[in-house]
């Protein structure tokens, strides 16, 4: 039976490669031979298939609202699916609107689809820069964050704890609560970060009873793996330096 | 003025010595005299347009100084990129006599979105024409609703209108409120023909608004089709058939564009034979589907400035490329956005060069398509690249802006984008 990957409100959440994720999923899963369907879920219509990821995009500020507004029927699925264990991955806006709530304007909370045991509050002002650290297993972790806000977590651990950057910037950063994986790290933080990867792989599987990344022995899959974890690992090297 | 104006004469001169030009002229003048650009331009009988944009600026204000010229008016203009105060104020330094002078009809400027604002404070423009608001390096403007603001801002100190890409859903909006504002307000309109020639289609900005007037009205251009280097445009009433330096949607908006201002600046007084001649003489502007030689080789740049720039570019291809060259470096700090573009035009890249070469690798990696050598220098991977056996088709050389300067440079084109 395929895995199924789902993609939550692509048209609004997906903005500077932040939907690559679900790509690099589907890619690495279907290299260790394992079906992947990717679905896109942006009503009620599309949510009779439970998956097993969820892949949310980020979004700018305009589109914070109309996602809010666009969850609101698809919350219960959403819910359903997070009880049921399915992994989830979500990056920036898409992190903040499955959490508990979110804070704009300084004093007007709006709530969340509460997913993710954490609040979002977007004063003004932004982060834009290269980080590096190690993640929540002590491996090194890099990307790049432009993001507002600041998030505080009511359970689980920080994803990321940042050690360097370019400006003033929080050291705990992101956060993974079971399944859950939430992240401030734009864009296909997945790609320059191949552990984390393969842990949302581990996690999908796992609940599957199909293995793991390290087990796997699908032809070609080792070399690749091998490659994109060399490219990545340089790529980081580059931030690390870039950081110094 | 005399004085300064022969210090930052001087420092040309001194740059050009050195080979090439910079904005450093433009620098010192605007140290000396920092409202040289309103004392300068500020009185031409034609007024001042500004171009801005998120993409296209460069080769549209190109078009039109040419379309204007070939209808017997003089021209000031920057030279393409030199789109910040110091670039304008070095297009001044080259082109005025020592008492401040230019010898123009009219002032058709290029201007940075985010700089925008702050060069009105400079120059107040008569015309603004906006080409575009489409999703740029986020490191660089925050988001687009930034950009969207910015622009909203340099189009509402115009004198005396704007001119705007109504295919573009947000300038539509745009115009809307300037119009709203009593600002004289045309479009430019794109049709579903033309738009649906490139799969990816204008490829604007996902802004969401509160407000949905748009300006309404008549434009004073469309864009019936583009097919190939042809750009079919409707203007008064007829449609004329104009050549685009090189294949591409985005070329064919940028030339209704052109015509479409300058027949607002003419109160539809366009000669046709003089259109389309001032079309046929058009080149390439530096850098954007330039073809450049180095070694006999040649290269056909590519630009990924940023996603749309990137999309539109490969969405002009018709064909995978035998030789494909990408490079990327710190121009571009956050290259995320490549895992939006659709490369599946590309069916393998032979070098991958730039600090952020790997970053682009594992795109290639994760959609399958095969690379061969990762050599991070430019000049290396130049040399690599046009060694390798060809059937004399050009190498296309897929380049963020840095890049594009850099390999220019490297293949002896010694004219500096932005200098004067």
């Amino acid at each position: 039976m395929s895995i199924v990957i789902a993609r939550v409100l692509p048209e609004l959440l997906s903005i500077n490669g932040s939907l690559g994720n679900a790509d690099i999923l589907a890619a690495t899963l279907t290299r260790m031979g394992h079906a992947v369907t990717v679905t896109d879920v942006s009503s009620v219509s599309d949510v009779a298939t439970p998956p097993d990821a969820v892949c949310v995009g980020s979004g700018s500020t305009s589109t914070l609202q109309p996602a809010l507004t666009a969850l609101v029927p698809l919350a219960t699925a959403l819910q359903g699916w997070a009880s049921n264990g399915a992994v989830f991955f979500a990056v920036g806006t898409g992190w903040d609107v499955l959490g508990n709530d979110i804070t704009v304007n300084d004093d007007q909370a709006l709530p969340g689809i509460g997913i993710f045991p954490s609040s979002a509050d977007h004063p003004t002002g932004r982060f834009a820069g290269e980080v590096a650290g190690v993640d929540y297993k002590g491996r090194e972790t890099a990307g790049y964050i432009n993001q507002v806000g600041i998030s505080t977590l009511h359970d689980g651990q920080p994803l990321v704890t940042i050690t360097r950057h370019a400006k003033p910037l929080a050291s705990d950063e992101g956060i993974v609560h079971g399944p859950l994986f939430g992240t401030k790290l734009g864009g296909p933080a997945l790609s320059l970060n191949p552990h984390l990867r393969d842990d949302v792989i581990d996690a999908v599987l796992a609940r599957r009873g199909l293995g793991s990344v390290a087990e796997c022995q699908a032809p070609g899959f080792r070399e690749f793996h091998g490659r994109v974890d060399q490219l990545a690992a340089t790529a980081r090297e580059k931030i690390r330096q870039r950081l110094r | 003025m005399f004085f300064r104006m022969l210090l930052a004469k001087l420092a040309r001169f001194a740059t050009r010595l050195r080979g090439g030009g910079s904005a450093f002229p433009g620098l010192v003048l605007l140290k000396l005299q920092p409202q040289v650009l309103e004392k300068t331009l500020g009185s031409l009988p034609g007024g001042v347009v500004f171009v801005t944009g998120s993409n296209g600026k460069s080769t549209t204000t190109a078009m039109l100084a040419q379309l204007l010229r070939h209808h017997g008016v003089q021209v000031f203009t920057n030279p393409a990129g030199g789109n910040l105060p110091q670039g304008l104020a070095s297009a001044v330094v080259a082109s005025a006599t020592l008492a401040g002078r230019v010898k123009a009809d009219i002032a058709v400027l290029e201007v940075d979105e985010a700089y925008g604002p702050h060069i009105s404070e400079l120059l107040r423009p008569d015309w603004v024409v906006v080409t575009n608001i489409q999703l740029d390096q986020l490191n660089r403007f925050g988001e687009p609703e930034h950009v969207f603001d910015l622009v909203y801002t340099l189009a509402s100190r115009a004198k005396k209108g704007v001119v705007v890409n109504s295919g573009d859903p947000n300038l539509a909006v745009l115009g809307g409120r300037t119009h709203a504002t009593g600002l004289h307000t045309h479009s430019v309109a794109m049709s579903e023909t033309a738009t649906s020639r490139q799969a990816h289609g204008l490829v604007s900005a996902p802004l969401i608004f509160d407000d949905e007037v748009t300006a309404g009205g008549s434009p004073v251009a469309t864009l019936v089709d583009c097919v190939g280097t042809i750009a079919s445009v409707e203007v008064s009433g007829n449609v004329i058939d104009v050549a685009i330096p090189v294949p591409g949607l985005h070329y064919g908006v940028d030339a209704a564009l052109a015509i479409g201002v300058a027949s607002v600046l003419r109160d539809g007084a366009l000669d046709h034979a003089a259109i389309t001649k001032a079309f046929a003489a058009g080149q390439p502007v530096y850098g954007r589907g330039e073809v450049i030689s180095y070694r006999g080789r040649d290269l056909a740049i590519t630009m990924q400035k940023n996603l749309p720039s990137l999309q539109v570019n490969l969405a002009a291809m018709t064909e995978p490329a035998e030789r494909v060259w990408v490079a990327v470096d710190e121009g571009t700090p956050d290259p995320s956005w490549i895992f939006d573009a659709d490369v599946s035009i590309l069916d393998h890249v032979d070098v991958v060069t730039g600090t952020k070469a790997h970053q682009w690798a594992l795109l290639l990696e994760y959609r399958g398509i095969p690379y061969g050598k990762i050599i991070e220098d430019t000049q290396e991977a130049l040399d690599h690249i046009t060694s390798l056996p060809h059937n004399n088709t050009p190498i296309r050389a897929i380049v963020n802006y840095e890049q594009m300067m850099l390999v220019r440079r490297l293949a002896g084109y010694k004219d500096l984008e932005g200098a004067a």
